[in-house]
């Protein structure tokens, strides 16, 4: 028959006034508690980056581009989140508009990685065009404003450009998207 | 942003809505409490994290929850009169072989609770229980005569 | 792919977060803290779902999980040091009728709660306790006073609000 193995019982767990056994490990303990107020302190550094919006969906990441003239004006998060809804809104000044309607074009990168839902007003045409696509509305009055309902679906660094076809006017950005 | 505010207002509404609903003689929690917590518990989830399922987002909900968590635990031990109305105070359900109605009744424990904790201790009856408390955390510890 | 890491830091997360969320003194856990680790639990999870419900990433995410905690309890077996990490190491809280302030402190830890713990046991007052011990699960062990010589003179607590504090 087989033997079981066996290693004999020794008082291997330090003990604590002499006489009873815990395995207290004070260096240890302190060390730990510094550690852990290290961790919490990182632990408000993202609480407080996440609120200033640091890491989206904050003021910090809330920003704008426009052209030199002021005819196109982007308004756009540096900062997106995974799967989540944004809102990137362009506004059009006098000169955008050309024979009653206004054309942009948007590169690929903004259907695809930025994930655009839907376009409001909704476009009246679109029209593959290179590697984007090229919208139309029809205008009569300015002000008008675009919106792009955006909810990315690949997490890094993503560059985008929108083009208004009356100007030639170009607005390239890089925003980043968080896991 | 938002989440932060949603993570720590749900984690004291949770803390009101567990204190007031469940808190129960022997400690054990029926099942169908445990349904309510996770009732609970899930509702606080869906509407703190909203249509954010970012890692990142579910990340910063959680540091703030742990974080008041904390800081509720830091106060607690610090100000006993804020533990008290967290937790609630140990309360005295038998002594010296006399009922302690207020208690029985404000805690809604029945004799059989409290038996049933002597049990445990092996005891037999009654007569041998000096003290029956039921604790902060909902047990009853019993102190024999 | 991307589920994997996302439970693999979602698992690792948590382990982390609850071990510095701290142990919870008392004999069980009370409704809240139930309540809380739910919490915790059910927000890592959304993040660690993301926007994928299909049963793949389930059962992706379920055996990337399980594989992560086997590897940790391996871990935590081959070295010990490692295990002393994730579970910390017994604490003293009181000891021969004096306080150990530091360990309440920084464990956050009440007499009210040690008191509790040494009712559970049957004693009828803080001058009882020997020792008081914050085991890695919590718990609080509580040795009578009797079990060990008398190597000081009860001090501990001095008056307790306890209204099981009585004369024994």
């Amino acid at each position: 028959m087989a033997t079981p193995r066996t290693r004999p019982v020794e008082d291997s767990i330090s003990k604590v006034g002499n006489e009873l056994a815990v395995g207290e490990d004070l260096a240890f303990q302190r060390r730990w508690w510094r550690f852990e107020t290290t961790i919490w302190i990182l632990f408000a550094l993202i609480l407080a980056a996440d609120l200033s919006g640091i890491f989206g969906r904050g003021p910090l990441a809330k920003a704008s581009a426009k052209t030199a003239d002021g005819t196109m004006k982007l308004d756009y998060e540096r900062v997106l989140r995974y799967e989540t809804p944004d809102v990137m809104t362009i506004h059009f000044g006098p000169n955008a508009i050309q024979n009653g309607r206004i054309e942009l074009w948007v590169s690929e990168s903004v259907i695809k990685p930025l994930g655009n839902q839907r376009i409001i007003p909704q476009p009246k045409s679109s029209i593959l065009d290179g590697d984007g696509i090229l919208y139309t509305w029809p205008a009569a009055s300015h002000p008008n404003s675009v919106s792009f309902a955006l909810a990315p679906s690949a997490p890094g660094s993503q560059k985008f450009t929108v083009r208004l076809e009356s100007t030639g006017d170009t607005i390239t950005r890089h925003v980043w998207v968080m896991p | 942003m938002y989440t932060i505010f949603h993570a720590v207002f749900g984690y004291f509404f949770m803390l009101l809505a567990v204190r007031v609903l469940v808190r129960r003689p022997g400690g054990q929690l029926t099942p169908f409490e445990f349904v309510i917590i996770f009732l609970i518990g899930g509702i606080a989830i869906l509407s703190t994290i909203g249509h954010d399922p970012s890692v990142t987002n579910c990340t910063c909900a959680v540091i703030a929850v742990g974080m008041v968590h904390r800081f509720v635990a830091m106060a607690r031990t610090r100000w006993r009169r804020l533990g008290r109305w967290m937790d609630g105070l140990p309360l005295v359900l038998l002594r010296d072989g006399q009922w302690q109605l207020d208690a029985m009744e404000g805690m809604r424990i029945e004799p059989d609770d409290v038996m049933a904790a002597a049990r445990e201790q092996g005891l037999t009856s009654f007569s041998d229980v000096k003290y029956a408390v039921v604790e902060r955390t909902g047990s009853i510890s019993i102190i024999k005569r | 792919m991307t589920a994997v890491y996302r439970a693999i830091f979602g698992y690792c997360f948590l382990v982390l977060m609850v071990r510095v969320v701290g142990r919870r003194p008392g004999r069980q856990m009370a409704p809240f803290d139930y309540i809380l680790i739910f919490f915790i639990g059910g927000l890592t999870l959304t993040g660690m779902v993301s926007d994928d419900r299909s049963v793949t990433n389930a059962v992706v995410q379920v055996v990337t999980v399980a594989a992560t905690h086997y590897a940790l309890t391996r871990l935590r077996q081959v070295w010990p040091k490692f295990g002393l990490m994730l579970d910390g190491a017994p604490v003293v809280l009181l000891m021969h009728g004096q306080w150990r302030t530091e360990m309440l402190e920084e464990m956050r830890i009440s007499q009210d709660e040690v008191m509790a713990a040494a009712r559970a046991q049957g004693l009828t007052s803080l001058s009882e306790v020997g020792y008081a011990v914050l085991e890695r699960n919590g718990a609080i062990s509580i040795l009578r006073a009797g079990s060990v010589p008398d190597a000081a003179e009860g001090t501990g607590g001095g008056e307790h609000g306890d209204s099981a504090h009585a004369a024994g």
